[in-house]
């Protein structure tokens, strides 16, 4: 029965529970450029963001339908949830409108 | 071995013991940045299994699984646990990175292996000096058919579809900020107006 005492002590000196704030950005607008690493956004006040897409990307259409970055393309109006690392983003999710929604209302 | 020489060598064991555990803490800190090292790991996950008793490690799910059981425990879990845990129980999410210890990936076998009992029981009770608390309520709250419904959702976990993801986001808590954000993008995504201060990436906590 030592055991479980020893544990019990040791446990208690050293776990303390902490919170802490996380750090996620959303990058909204126009597809520029598409490719198997990254996208580039084009939002609405002009500039061009580069978001790196990840093995744990999710693809989602606005209809919360599951997709896959093949299914990306240029023109395409996304809205991107990403974690900064470093200088990059990297995207968690990307939820997409086909195009033509796009060009409904330009 | 004489007794007493057993007795100073565990002394001897537990004084060198504690001098690399307070060597540790000086280095590091108290900081909830660091991770656990294999020496706590191996001591918390086994002092938690002597903790659960053995008649509830036995305890076996009295709630069948159906589609309206797993759909009512994946909102639940949304709402309660996915702040910690995530949607996909990987435990990868900003409150979770920054826990000691961090969340563990529901869906790997560490978890998976518990019983359904010790599931039930460390949702009901919570766990001593770790982020998770006790969602168990008195007998008149009856919480336990609602644990034991996440607990046939955990069991779920390394099968989730990413329809349910999306679905549970939805239901994932959220401020009057986030929520006037997220109508935003949904405008936008159906072809709306962005306003420019909304096409700038935004930093979120």
């Amino acid at each position: 029965m030592k055991f479980p005492w020893l544990s019990l002590i040791l446990a208690l000196a050293v776990a303390v529970p902490v919170l802490a704030h996380g750090n996620k950005k959303h990058v909204m607008g126009t597809l520029e450029k598409v490719s198997a690493e990254s996208v580039t956004v084009k939002t609405a006040n002009g500039k061009s963001v580069e978001v790196k897409l990840g093995p744990k990307t999710m693809y989602v259409t606005k209809d919360n339908k599951a997709a896959k970055a093949g299914d990306l393309a240029v023109g395409q109006r996304v809205v991107i949830h990403a974690t900064p690392k470093g200088q990059e983003l990297i995207a968690d999710q990307v939820k997409f409108a086909d195009a033509t929604a796009a060009a409904a209302h330009p | 071995m004489k007794r007493g020489n057993i007795i100073l060598l565990a002394l001897v064991i537990l004084l060198g013991v504690a001098a690399a555990l307070a060597a540790s803490v000086l280095h590091d800190g108290v900081s909830a940045r660091a991770t656990p090292s294999a020496l706590e790991i191996f001591l918390a996950r086994n002092l938690r299994h002597l903790a659960i008793p053995a008649d509830a490690r036995a305890m076996k799910n009295p709630v069948a699984d159906s589609p309206e059981v797993q759909r009512e425990a994946r909102m639940h879990f949304a709402d309660h646990c996915a702040i910690c845990h995530g949607n996909d129980g990987s435990g990868d999410t900003p409150i979770g990175h920054g826990l000691y210890p961090k969340p563990p990936d529901l869906r790997q076998p560490r978890t998976q292996q518990l019983s359904d009992g010790e599931i039930y029981w460390i949702i009901e009770n919570g766990v001593r000096l770790t982020g998770m608390p006790a969602f168990g309520g008195s007998a008149e709250q009856d919480s336990g058919g609602d644990s034991w419904k996440l607990v046939r959702f955990i069991r779920h976990l390394p099968q989730l579809t990413m329809e349910e993801r999306m679905e549970m986001e939805q239901n994932n808590p959220k401020g009057p900020e986030d929520r006037e954000e997220e109508k935003q993008e949904e405008e936008f995504l159906k072809g709306g107006q962005p306003q420019p201060s909304e096409a700038a990436p935004h930093h979120h906590h």
